[in-house]
């Protein structure tokens, strides 16, 4: 893996520092990672997408509930399918790693959440939400009045203005003030 | 999303659909854009570009695109979008740089210099940050929690780093390195009856021998005031580096505590976000193992469940009385155990004491006793509360805190009862010197007891003590076995003259606690991995390996897999590091073990808990903004220093060992310094500091600072308190004003008509406030929902199908829809014949029958494959629905509710076009959905009808790249408000008078004079040569059109529309503007007849209307803007979003202006 290491130029390196919070070994890293994702005749193109179910696999990602909200929300495909060029994936890492703000990390987990991409957090991209945080099974699941008092109880809570969705300064004012968000969302290679 | 809107989509080339749904979403999804729009879009990027060649604004620039650069990774923007920003503004430094001053651009590359160098050194400086691989690599596996523990680990072990190189430099290197040689001096000597037994392993692990007699321990040090050649003061330096070892801890600890009390804001308003907490926060997004995230998964059901259940039935009533008596008795076993624990380890210490004196031999167990004890108590106890605290069926929350608290009292209890018994023990020790002050004073004994030099010392002692039976002390003078220069005389007194033999040498009992300290140390190190190897390594194989042949399954019942419980083991930690504090003044090497026990406990611990350990089902969440574990250590440290500061106010120095023997006090080593080294000013002006003089009033004046500091802190959290408050109530207010406003709104234009569908306005009101926020994505479809080879046709249709349903509903004007909608495909069916020969002809006319048909039969059939006819059905639903409300009535509740819809949107906003299109747009989505039969779908309808249309004209006619989309944008709007005001004067035409012009015909008249109201608005837009066009034109439909008004309307609407578009859009703007020129159009169409009433009444709402929409537009100023417009500065809160998402629109419109070209033909020709 030495060799693909090296692959990254080193101005485009440093870009990549000026552009993410991530340092240069976890930028090597993610590359690597990356590279390892890769068939061997992808590598040498500069900009060669992974698709989603491969970008799953990796253990940090496996076993996270929001995986293809995550893909998504960072993909820039043409297609909306989810993968990832290494730039993509240095954009998720990078908004998830250590030194990202607040502001940036809530930014991108209320797209994670924004289940229809309209913007808002309605009630339909909280149940979603919650769902994917219960699991689908029937015992975790909560039944329909669980889910519509949870639901009508966090719009309460966050929903300043009113108008029955979350949109994102809303969120944002609600996860500010979260002791944990910050040290939680992240994800380290 | 139906199929219909799918179709159109597959229709379209795919790139451009993506490019546009891309910039809607960053649209939405860039909140800086608006802060610094230039940068963040590619075509206002040249504006940034300076043309001007002030060197101070070039230099502006230039910091303006640096700042830039050093921001960039805080904006939520795709990498190549990113990379391409960065690149342009480093383009534009480059280029403007070289033109400044040569200063500037040798600041320029010192700066850019400075910036390579911190980034160096942050990625080595990252790289040297210890055991950062495998914290993250726990973190990534069992999540924050388990990581946080080993952060804090690591935070004490970069403390204890800095405390033993303290210790280390200023006490134990010089002692070793200038301080007198081992065996030299008696302190410093193993005595003779030792000698035998300090090799052994057994003395060596009691910490005796050697080991007593090292660097390890405070009697080691010697009292000499200046050791080596250069004059090291090694005893004020020893109490210096013990008191400075306290004040660092404290400085780092609350320095650590402030920042991350900066870091969270959560303090003050802790339980305002239940449940968005535990929803949004709730996933830990580093878990990456599956039995992790299984468990983790399950912690957030029980937290959501837990929340519901709390929120459901806030009191639970189960048996109060049977809990209470339970937990009364939880804490009275709890108060028992803690209380037997303290005893036990009195009881033990005094035992040890006893057999030291009794005893001459101590067995291994006997000398390590203590130790063991007090591990053991902490290692069992906490278990021993877990299940004490089952009977209490505490919220699992609470029962943890209880669990933490408990936890922590115990280890207190035990450090404490362990001191205080060791103080006990050296109380009596040093109150038999009290007991003979004047015995060893005294110079003729003094003189007596000089020995020979070369004689043991132990015989000396003997012989004396036979002979000083009384006197109880025995005076030793020392000599050097080398040199006979140093004299020191250590003062040794002895307790019993039975006792005297045995412990006379060494009742040194400052090496004693830092022996029982180290001891205890070490003790618990071998406790702890002892656990973590069979509690958690064993049990782990155990269940791995035997769960197969075992009758239960090992894994999931009895023994499972050992937890790692975070919050006991940061416990453990802190009280850890209190053994350190209270042990390092009296044991200076006791940091540099720790430092030790530390990076081995790091490994074990790390090791345990990727291969053993499974995450604790109660996940304790302590973040390392969490000052929990931090306000814990600093009570640890606080109670840790008041024993050992206790010890060295109130005791005696040891005698005959250590750094401050001979002393009255061991602090006195400060003002002997000052007296004697310090110059004598330096003596007075310290006298005159610590007299009462100085200290009481200083005192004082603390006390009042720390009065004044609490009273402003006090006074600011009110503050904090009122401000949020208030931010709270004018929210609230903020959004209730809106509404109140937009209902004023509607009532005051209309007070002479009456609210018929109060309902229904209310509706649309709150609809339309619900619809504020708009959807990148159905906006997006909504444009692109029209294909573009239909247009020509749907447009038409739509102005025909409206037309006869005015005509069809007027002249049946029955209450319910069916009827109306029989009745209308059957005129239908009479007007085709007329129609086809007198006004078509070629390939339009077919169009137009086509679509013809198509209107005719929608109400009932709704033809969902076929597109358009959807616009062209919502188009006749709205004439028809007036109809259900009946008669001339229905159209002023009409009017009645139409115009408020757009009106709110002008309070509502600066940038009202912006939101007429939102609202319009949005709200299609909304009711196709759910009731395809409601009015309200006309409105937005209306924008799906133009949209595809302006930018044909655009690009059939406009010569203006500059702005096309802007100008499209703001006749789509115009559109809209025709299509406002069209229902606008529908309304009160039909109510008031009727034309001349149509006055000869039957029914249909009134809705004919809608549309030609809309086709005079849009007249209103055109220029001169074109309205003197379309007046003649008109004229001439006017009279041809006898028999077929319907269709006359939709032709010259069509036309207009086309014509109007033509026109610049400045010009567009002007004319829609004034309403002269409207007057001045308006006869052409409406005849002499037109009362001058209804047309006051019509042009207000107009400009009003148009001139929200010119406020918000850059390039032009409207004379008309009116109070709506000054509501909407006190407004600014939307302002932001409200740009954004205009500006998202705008982008969409450009879109659709590119997919539409194609299509401008067909239109052509079909209408001119």
């Amino acid at each position: 893996m030495g060799t693909t290491a090296s692959q990254l130029r080193k101005d485009v390196l440093s870009e990549y520092q000026e552009l993410t919070f991530l340092t240069k070994q976890e930028i090597l890293l993610a590359h690597k990672r990356f590279c390892e994702l890769l068939s061997k005749e992808e590598r040498n193109h500069s900009n060669s997408r992974v698709p989603m179910d491969k970008i799953l696999t990796i253990p940090e990602l496996k076993s996270n509930p929001f995986r293809k909200r995550i893909c998504q929300v960072f993909s820039t495909s043409d297609i909306k399918d989810g993968s990832l060029t290494f730039e993509d994936f240095l954009d998720l890492l990078s908004a998830f790693s250590d030194s990202a703000t607040l502001e940036i990390k809530s930014h991108y987990a209320f797209r994670i959440f924004d289940f229809d991409d309209d913007g808002t957090l309605d009630g339909g991209d909280l149940e979603k939400l919650v769902n994917c945080l219960t699991g689908e099974t029937d015992e975790t699941r909560l039944t329909p009045e669980e889910m519509r008092q949870l639901i009508n109880n966090i719009l309460e809570e966050s929903d300043i203005d009113k108008d029955g969705t979350v949109n994102l300064s809303e969120f944002q004012h609600v996860i500010s003030r979260s002791p944990d968000f910050v040290s939680s969302f992240k994800i380290v290679l | 999303m139906s199929s219909v809107s799918e179709a159109a989509l597959v229709s379209r080339p795919p790139s451009k659909r993506h490019k546009s749904v891309r910039k809607n979403s960053r649209r939405i999804y860039s909140p800086y854009r608006d802060n610094q729009p230039g940068h963040s879009d590619d075509e206002d990027k040249e504006d940034d570009r300076v043309e001007s060649t002030d060197p101070e604004e070039m230099f502006q620039n230039i910091q303006f695109q640096k700042e830039i650069i050093a921001n960039i990774r805080t904006r939520p923007w795709p990498m190549r979008r990113k990379l391409k920003a960065l690149k342009q503004a480093r383009e534009i430094v480059l280029q403007y740089e070289g033109r400044l001053t040569r200063t500037r651009g040798y600041q320029a590359a010192g700066a850019d210099l400075l910036k390579k160098v911190s980034r160096l050194l942050y990625n080595i400086v990252v790289l040297f940050i210890p055991w950062e691989m495998r914290i993250k690599k726990i973190e990534s596996h069992f999540g924050s929690g388990v990581a946080s523990y080993f952060i804090f680990l690591r935070w004490l072990f970069g403390i204890n780093i800095v405390l033993s190189i303290m210790t280390g430099a200023f006490i134990v290197l010089p002692e070793l390195l200038a301080g007198a040689p081992f065996g030299t001096t008696r302190s410093k000597t193993i005595p003779k009856e030792h000698l035998e037994h300090a090799q052994d392993l057994d003395t060596i692990w009691s910490l005796g021998g050697y080991l007593q007699y090292s660097v390890l321990f405070y009697g080691y040090y010697g009292r000499v005031r200046k050791i080596g050649s250069a004059g090291y003061r090694l005893p004020l330096a020893y109490f210096l580096v013990g008191m400075a070892v306290f004040a660092y801890s404290f400085i780092i600890l609350l320095r650590k505590m402030a920042k991350n009390s900066r870091l969270s804001l959560a303090s003050a308003s802790d339980e305002n976000f239940t449940f968005c907490w535990r929803v949004f926060c709730a996933w830990d997004y580093l878990i990456g193992n599956l039995e992790a995230a299984e468990s983790k998964g399950a912690a957030i059901v029980n937290n959501i469940r837990e929340a519901i259940v709390e929120e459901q039935e806030k009191k639970k009533d189960t048996s109060l009385a049977v809990l209470i008596s339970l937990r009364i008795l939880a804490n009275i076993l709890v108060l028992l155990s803690l209380a037997g624990s303290i005893y036990i380890i009195y009881f033990v210490v005094d035992r040890s004491q006893k057999l030291e004196q009794e005893k001459p031999e101590l067995t291994l167990w006997e000398k390590n006793e203590v130790s063991v004890v007090v591990s053991l108590i902490t290692m069992i106890a906490p278990s021993a509360f877990e299940l004490v605290s089952q009977l209490e069926m505490y919220h699992p929350r609470t029962s943890l805190r209880w669990q933490l608290a408990r936890v922590l009292v115990l280890y207190l209890g035990n450090l404490y009862s362990l001191i205080i018994a060791l103080l006990d023990k050296v109380n009596i020790m040093s109150s038999a010197v009290h007991g003979v002050p004047a015995n060893w004073s005294d110079p003729s004994a003094f003189m007596a007891t000089i020995s020979q030099p070369g004689e043991e010392n132990l015989s000396t002692l003997v012989s004396l003590s036979g002979h000083r039976n009384i006197t109880l002390a025995t005076i030793v003078m020392v000599l050097d076995n080398s040199t006979k220069s140093t004299m020191t005389t250590t003062y040794n007194h002895t307790g019993l003259p039975e006792k005297n033999t045995r412990s006379q040498q060494d009742p040194c009992w400052e090496t004693y606690v830092g022996q029982e300290m180290l001891k205890l140390s070490i003790i618990d190190m071998i406790f702890t991995v002892a656990s973590i190897l069979l509690i958690d390594f064993i049990r782990g194989l155990v269940v791995r390996y035997l769960s197969d042949c075992c009758c239960w399954d090992l894994e999931s019942k009895f023994p499972e897999y050992g937890e790692f419980k975070i919050a006991e083991n940061v416990l453990h930690l802190i009280y850890n590091q209190g053994m350190i504090w209270m042990g390092a003044f009296f044991s200076p090497c006791l940091p540099a073990f720790n430092v030790m026990k530390l990076i081995g406990l790091m490994y074990l611990r790390s090791w345990a808990v990727l291969t053993c350990n499974v995450p604790h089902q109660q996940v304790f969440r302590a973040s390392r903004s969490n000052n929990f574990y931090l306000a814990m250590l600093l009570f640890m440290l606080f109670l840790c220093m008041l024993p050992t500061v206790f010890a060295i106010v109130r005791y005696r120095p040891s005698q005959h060992c250590g750094p401050f023997s001979g002393q009255d006090k061991i602090y006195d080593i400060i003002s002997d310094t000052i007296s004697n080294d310090f110059p004598l000013w330096f003596s007075k002006v310290m006298n005159y500091v610590t007299s009462p003089v100085v200290v009481l009033p200083g005192l004082l004046l603390l006390f009042m600072l720390i009065y004044y500091l609490q009273a402003i802190a006090r006074s600011l959290k009110f503050t904090n308190n009122q401000l949020r408050q208030q931010l709270q109530t004018e929210r609230t207010e903020d959004k209730k004003k809106v509404v109140q406003l937009a209902a004023a709104r509607l009532q005051a234009p209309e007070t002479a008509v009456e609210k018929k569908s109060d309902q229904q306005e209310s509706d649309i009101t709150s609809r339309e406030s619900s619809i504020r926020t708009p959807s990148p994505r159905h906006n997006g479809s909504v444009t692109n929902f029209q294909s573009p080879v239909r247009r020509g046709n749907s447009i038409r249709t739509i102005t025909q199908s409206a037309s006869r349903a005015d005509l069809n509903r007027s002249s049946v004007a029955g209450p319910s829809r069916s009827p109306t909608v029989s009745i209308l495909q059957k005129q239908r069916l009479e007007h085709v014949p007329n129609r086809h020969p007198s006004y078509l002809g070629g390939p339009s006319g077919t169009c137009r029958s086509k679509s013809y048909h198509q209107g005719a039969y929608i109400p009932p059939a709704r033809y969902p494959e076929n597109i358009h006819t959807d616009p062209l059905y919502r188009k006749t639903i709205r004439p028809i629905h007036p109809a259900e409300a009946a008669g001339i009535i229905t159209a002023q509740s009409y009017v009645s509710r139409r115009p408020p819809s757009t009106r709110y949107v002008i309070v509502n906003e600066h940038e009202a076009r912006k939101k007429l299109l939102r609202s319009a747009t949005r709200v299609p989505r909304h009711f196709r959905m759910e009731d395809p039969g409601e009015i309200l779908e006309l409105y937005p309808r209306n924008v799906k009808r133009y949209t595809p249309r302006t930018p044909h004209h655009h690009h059939a006619h406009r010569a203006h790249p500059s702005q096309p989309h802007l100008s499209e944008e703001e006749e789509e709007e115009e559109e809209e408000e025709a299509a406002a005001g069209k229902s606008v004067r529908r309304g009160a035409l039909g109510q008031t008078l009727r034309p001349h012009s149509l006055s000869d015909l039957h029914q249909p008249t009134r809705f004919y004079i809608g549309e030609r109201a809309d086709s005079q608005l849009s007249m209103a837009k055109d220029s001169h040569s074109s309205r003197g066009r379309f007046s003649t034109q008109q004229q001439g439909e006017e009279e041809r059109a006898e028999g077929d008004w319907e269709d006359v309307g939709s032709r010259s609407g069509s036309q207009i529309n086309v014509r109007g578009a033509e026109v610049p859009p400045a010009a567009v703007r002007r004319h829609t503007q004034s309403p002269g020129k409207q007057a001045q159009i308006s006869p052409h169409f409406q005849g002499p007849v037109k009362p001058k009433t209804s047309r006051t009444k019509l042009e207000p709402s107009l400009t009003e209307s148009d001139s929200a929409s010119l406020a918000s537009s850059s390039d032009q100023q409207n004379s008309s803007t009116d109070q709506y417009i000054q509501v909407i500065h006190n407004k600014e809160r939307y302002l932001k979003s409200e740009a954004r998402h205009g500006k998202m629109v705008k982008k969409k419109s450009k879109a659709s202006i590119d997919l539409n070209v194609s299509a401008s033909k067909d239109l052509m020709c079909s209408n001119v």
